[in-house]
């Protein structure tokens, strides 16, 4: 049991403190609808109520799709762009999809390798890809529900000032559901761009996101 | 939207909220009927019991008379059916089949109507009310 937290220990710490952080989501925004909801003479509602409303879950989704968007694009990019110095970076002439040798599938696949990377054909295209391809559904999916769940939120608005509701596809053109996507969208670009440029300069000691200390500026995707 | 109840077998998955909300547009809608079909046969009473107490305060505020009396005297339909009915979060649209649309609260013991008898005016302009919340 031990060896396998200690195994598993990123992806079970972020999950307890991803737990934690939608809790307090879920807390500060009960307390929030219903400061709203008193000034415009409205009845509040109890956090159960609260945490199965559109309001909350407009509020995770436009959240949960713009970091989905984020990893496809940097996963995606990653293959094509680079950045000298980054280890977010590829190293300068490893531009593109790579060899299958460098990539270790088909006949270069080592023993131990996962079963489709071995094989020929549309098994091993999909095994190529699945990783942008599971981001890619993920935040599709979350921004549909983002679209979902904000036409009633934006709707809820609508009805509180006695103006006409609007239908799904009415929103998709409406300001609020572009704002939303938007400023979410540009938080993830920038905090990728930050750390692609920041990760040449500066380090940090025992991360493999930072390359090791005392590596060169122009040292280009080696890993601490 | 013609798609929702397979959109709504999607989102079930991630335990997302906008379904489920059939019961509370009935109980909407049901509330909107007995307030319209209490006017048509002259109950001022059950009509004011069915209104959001702001509205009925304002209603008698801004009338000079108990709501009973001041809610008959406005020309609001009478009878009738609710032809549709739409909730969004605790706010609900009910529109009459004779025309006319009521907005709707939804409070602790139940939906309460707080504007009524409410016609368009100009494209995304407000509603105007004859009984105003």
């Amino acid at each position: 049991m031990r060896r396998f937290f200690k195994h598993n220990s990123l992806s079970i710490v972020f999950l307890v403190l991803f737990l934690a952080a939608l809790c307090g989501q879920a807390i500060a925004g009960h307390a929030d609808f219903n400061d709203r909801a008193d000034s415009h003479g409205d009845p509040t509602i109890s956090l159960a109520r609260y945490v199965v409303s559109s309001d909350f879950g407009a509020s995770v989704m436009e959240n949960w799709q713009s970091e989905y968007l984020q990893f496809t694009m940097f996963i995606l990019l990653t293959v094509w762009l680079l950045q000298r110095g980054s280890p977010e970076s590829k190293e300068l002439h490893q531009t593109g999809l790579e060899s299958d040798e460098d990539q270790k599938v088909g006949p270069h696949a080592p023993p131990n390798s996962p079963r489709w990377a071995k094989v020929e054909g549309i098994r091993r295209t999909i095994y190529e890809n699945s990783l942008v391809l599971v981001m890619t559904t993920f935040w599709l999916g979350t921004w549909l529900a983002q679209s979902l769940t904000g036409v009633v939120q934006y709707n809820a608005d609508q009805l509180d000032h006695q103006e006409d509701p609007v239908s799904w596809s009415q929103y998709l053109r409406t300001a609020d559901f572009w704002e939303n996507t938007l400023e979410n969208w540009q938080s993830e670009f920038l905090a990728v761009g930050s750390m692609a440029i920041l990760a040449v300069y500066l380090r940090q000691r025992g991360s493999p996101e930072s390359k090791p200390v005392g590596a060169p500026h122009s040292a280009t995707g080696v890993e601490g | 939207m013609r798609a929702k109840p397979v959109l709504c077998a999607c989102l079930l998955a991630l335990g997302l909220p906008g379904c489920g909300t059939a019961s509370r547009e009935h109980d909407a809608a049901a509330v909107a009927k007995r307030f319209h079909a209490a006017l048509g046969s002259g109950d001022g009473q059950a009509a004011c019991a069915e209104l959001n107490p702001e509205t009925a305060a304002k209603l008698e505020d801004q009338e000079k008379k108990p709501c009973e009396e001041a809610i008959l005297s406005l020309e609001l339909p009478k009878g009738g059916t609710v032809a549709d009915t739409r909730v969004y979060l605790t706010s609900a649209f009910s529109t009459l089949a004779g025309g006319g649309v009521d907005f709707l609260d939804e409070a602790p013991d139940g939906w309460e109507v707080s504007s009524a008898g409410c016609r368009p005016t100009t494209p995304e302009q407000p509603y105007e009310c004859e009984l105003e919340g």
